[in-house]
């Protein structure tokens, strides 16, 4: 009898000891998955597979700069504009003309200028009576000191002279 | 018999280097210069350019500098008028404050811009060929 009980309580230590015994292989195998990529995570940027080495090993050239950008520290920006201006009707030659026109002109590139770089304060305001637009006024204006631009080139037809100026900004100009 | 200027080899030779530093150099001075316009719908107006000699001594360092040719003148507006267009751009490369306003009131635009040096003072250096003006800082 008491071999039974020694023997029944072995059996039921034995089947409780079972099943903890299946569980601690699935531990196991959870803890040896590791995220590496598999082939399909892989072929998820070239789904075709055609697509050639030198696209993933190309190298980035420096962003270049165009209209819009922002001014980095390593990098220099070219502002050009084209100024315009015109003669008075009272000019008593075409030379005084052209001197008095390509002044305007460079005054209006020098707007451009500071426009383009410290950008334009715009105020604006419409009258509205009896669902009409009585008065609408929109006033724009801008205050910079511009230094260093320099003219390209000057053109002056027909009573007109166009003023191609450029200025070059970099990081060290606008202390921070 | 010796003459009444013992020194005579001395005194040439000092009133020699005085008339040696006067030949080359030098006259040099310090100037008020402002200059502004004013352009109305692309038209230009009221451009003034002011010259005056400075009162006091001006305080900076040299910064910009153009050299004009002196043609033996020691008058800085003679100088100035003979190149006036090099001057102004030159005027124009040191800097100019920039006002604009443009309003356009039923769909009609009017547009002023001024351009302003503020009154700064230049040292010019008058040789007897050349004349340097130079922008103090």
């Amino acid at each position: 009898m008491k071999y039974s009980l020694v023997l029944l309580s072995l059996l039921a230590t034995l089947a409780s000891a079972e099943p903890a015994n299946t569980q601690a292989p699935a531990e196991k195998t959870m803890d040896v998955v590791t995220p590496t990529p598999t082939t399909s995570t892989i072929n998820v940027s070239c789904p075709t597979q055609e697509c050639p080495k030198e696209h993933v090993t190309k190298k980035v050239d420096a962003p270049q700069i165009e209209e819009g950008d922002v001014l980095e520290r390593d990098n220099s920006l070219l502002i050009s504009v084209v100024g315009q201006g015109v003669a008075p009707m009272n000019t008593t030659s075409p030379a005084q003309a052209y001197a008095l026109a390509k002044r305007a002109a460079t005054a209006d590139a020098y707007r451009l200028i500071a426009e383009k770089v410290k950008g334009v304060r715009v105020e604006g305001q419409d009258l509205i009576q009896n669902m009409m637009v009585k008065r609408s006024s929109v006033r724009t204006s801008v205050t910079a000191m511009v230094k260093n631009a320099a003219v390209v080139e000057t053109t002056f037809k027909e009573g007109l002279c166009e003023v191609e100026m450029e200025i070059t900004l970099s990081h060290s100009q606008f202390p921070q | 018999m010796r003459s009444r200027d013992g020194n005579h080899s001395f005194t040439l030779s000092i009133s020699a280097i005085i008339f040696l530093f006067n030949s080359l150099a030098l006259h040099a001075g310090e100037y008020l210069i402002s200059y502004n316009y004013s352009v109305k719908n692309a038209i230009l107006y009221n451009e003034q350019l002011d010259i005056s000699k400075s009162m006091q001594t001006c305080k900076g360092t040299l910064s910009n500098s153009i050299i004009f040719p002196g043609n033996d003148s020691n008058n800085l507006y003679e100088v100035i008028e003979t190149n006036r267009e090099n001057f102004i751009e030159f005027l124009h490369s040191i800097g100019l404050l920039v006002e604009h306003r443009e309003e356009t009131n039923n769909y009609q635009n009017n547009s002023i811009t001024h351009l302003t040096l503020r009154t700064r003072c230049f040292k010019v250096d008058f040789n007897d060929t050349l004349v340097k003006i130079s922008a103090l800082k």
